[in-house]
């Protein structure tokens, strides 16, 4: 032990020195206001509830008043009863299953690819430059496009639904993996080596959780790009061994001109795209946030 | 015969690494090639201690970053050779750097489990370490729940914890290298006083030998048993000074000499 050291911290001074800390620990310590949860849920709930009630409310009066005729505009109630007719013969689960489970299996599909290509790209400068732009490119590139070419190539079959898919979700989630990488402070993978983290383990205990608010805000817009792919490719592409899907359910209600149909299906559309956004995605990339104290609003 | 004098050769290394942590001989530092290339250090000789403290004090751009890199295994010198007698050197920078994503106490894991250290003996470990740090009680928070000084103390435990992680074996504190960049420079002056009290406390009971960079002269007077000055572009050892042979008049002399420094950069 340096004996200077001893004078330097008598006993008294290491109490003083502990208590000092404990004080300015007490007094630097962020705050946290927590907002009780109902508070909370009605400030979230709420405003959505009361738009909705307005829009249907608009709506019917603008069905009264019989500006548009009968087979452009249907009374909400008209579109009620619709839907509540596939339910009553039970076709509503298998509509909602056809397209549920293959836009999960897609998605599925679309991250077990997207994962190691974003790494590779983000990792990889030749990667990067070779096919970096034709990622962000693809983004761009509305999957519908592909429809045609994928039903000439693989015909009316469930291949050319998963292609479609694939190809509006493959790209959101590499380019959001890349982002995530790309968004690293380097001081972590720094600190990570001078801790002694070397290739996989930098990249399990280092890279990938640090990327991990990117890589999940890009599965969120590949889920979207995903669900809408689908449906593009559902309604496209209609056929005996496809099945009937949300997409084919609105084709049809437009073959038969049944308005209250196409309405009740293009509801159903957008219930089950939120529906997942807010019960998988929300919840866990709050989760995410919250713990890195980037408050999500 | 030649078994005996390596042999002997052997003792003789021995004898004089048991003092020694670090030793630097002839190092130089150049960062790039042809015109574009910068001189960061030049001819550094030093030596330190096991258990010593050491300031290393220069302005801004003198190449202290550059020296701790060096010693950390980081950066390879371009001249000269680094050896370094302790379990691996750790590094706590001037930002804590703590991975948002993990507890206070998994941060103070974090090494031990890059190591390959079991669960148990890891967890046991970070709260002795908090506790050193007077932060028992805060290891489930995460670092966005701490103010600026308990992460700073999160990151020296983490450091602690790394530079006796080498091995399983290493009990209760084997004697590490910690390098210190300017790790106070980010807080408040109050803090900063505080913060400098408990790291002399600290390294008293746990017997590492701490190179500490800064460009404080009074923080390195106050802390430090031996302080190296640096010159800027080349870096190079300018004059040391043993701290307890000289009275307070030290940080004026000090500080006179790091002002003569400087100015002989004024074009
Ligand atoms: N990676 C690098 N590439 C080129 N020059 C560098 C690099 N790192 C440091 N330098 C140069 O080396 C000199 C010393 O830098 P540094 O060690 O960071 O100084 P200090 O920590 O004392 O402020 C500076 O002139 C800086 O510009
Ligand atoms: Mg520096």
């Amino acid at each position: 032990m340096p004996p200077e050291l001893v004078e330097r911290q008598g006993g008294s001074s290491t109490d003083d020195s502990a208590k000092a800390l404990a004080g300015l620990d007490a007094l630097d310590t962020p705050t946290v206001n927590r907002v009780p949860w109902w508070r909370r849920a009605s400030s979230s709930v709420l405003p959505p509830v009361v738009a909705l009630v307005l829009i249907v409310v608009i709506w019917q009066v603008v069905w009264a008043s019989a500006v548009l005729p009968e087979f452009k505009l249907p009374a909400p109630m008209a579109v009620w009863d619709s839907f509540l007719t596939i339910v009553a013969d039970g076709s509503i689960w298998s509509i909602l299953w056809t397209s549920i489970s293959r836009a999960f299996l897609g998605f599925a599909i679309a991250l077990v690819i997207a994962t190691p290509l974003g790494l590779l790209v983000a990792k990889v400068p030749v990667v990067r430059s070779a096919i970096g732009p034709l990622l962000s490119g693809l983004q761009s590139l509305p999957s519908v496009a592909w429809v045609p070419a994928a039903v000439l190539w693989f015909g009316l079959t469930d291949a050319t639904i998963y292609f479609v898919v694939l190809l509006g979700s493959v790209p959101s989630i590499a380019n959001g993996l890349v982002a995530g990488i790309d968004q690293i402070p380097p001081i972590l993978p720094r600190v990570g080596r001078v801790l002694g983290a070397r290739g996989l383990a930098s990249a399990r205990h280092v890279l990938l959780p640090a990327a991990l608010p990117g890589y999940l805000a890009g599965c969120k817009q590949g889920w979207a790009f995903s669900w809408r792919s689908l449906m593009a490719a559902e309604i496209i592409a209609a056929g005996p061994a496809l099945g009937i899907g949300l997409g084919a359910y609105l084709k049809n209600g437009s073959d038969f001109n049944d308005i209250a149909a196409v309405f009740s299906a293009v509801l159903l559309i957008l219930v089950v795209g939120i529906g997942i956004e807010l019960l998988v995605f929300r919840p866990l990339e709050r989760r995410v946030l919250r713990a890195r104290g980037l408050a999500l609003s | 015969m030649t078994t005996s004098i390596e042999s002997e050769i052997e003792h003789a290394r021995r004898g004089r690494t048991a003092h020694t942590a670090v030793e630097l001989s002839g190092v130089g530092k150049t960062f790039g090639t042809g015109t574009g290339a910068v001189t960061a250090l030049r001819g550094i000789d030093l030596r330190v201690a096991h258990g010593e403290f050491l300031c290393l004090l220069g302005a801004s751009g003198c190449g202290k970053s550059t020296l701790l890199n060096l010693l950390s295994g980081l950066e390879e010198p371009t001249t000269g050779t680094v050896s370094v007698n302790t379990a691996r050197p750790s590094f706590m920078f001037q930002e804590a750097a703590l991975m948002p994503w993990l507890t206070a106490a998994r941060n103070v894991e974090l090494p031990l489990q890059l190591a390959g250290q079991g669960r148990g003996a890891r967890r046991e470990r970070a709260r002795e370490l908090l506790e050193l740090v007077r932060l028992d009680g805060v290891g489930d928070k995460r670092p966005h729940e701490l103010s600026g000084g308990m992460r700073q103390r999160v990151s020296l435990a983490r450091a602690l914890a790394a530079a006796t992680s080498t091995d399983g074996s290493a009990q209760g504190g084997a004697p590490g290298l910690l390098l210190m960049d300017e790790p106070f420079a980010a807080l408040d002056a109050i803090t900063r006083d505080v913060l400098q009290g408990e790291l002399l406390r600290v390294w008293e009971a746990t017997g590492t030998t701490v190179v500490f960079v800064t460009h404080d002269v009074r923080e390195a007077v106050r802390l430090s048993q031996r302080v190296v000055l640096l010159s800027s572009r080349p870096g190079t050892v300018v004059r040391e000074w043993s701290v307890d042979e000289h009275g307070p008049e030290l940080h004026d002399e000090i500080t006179g000499r790091l002002r003569q420094v400087i100015t002989s950069h004024a074009a």
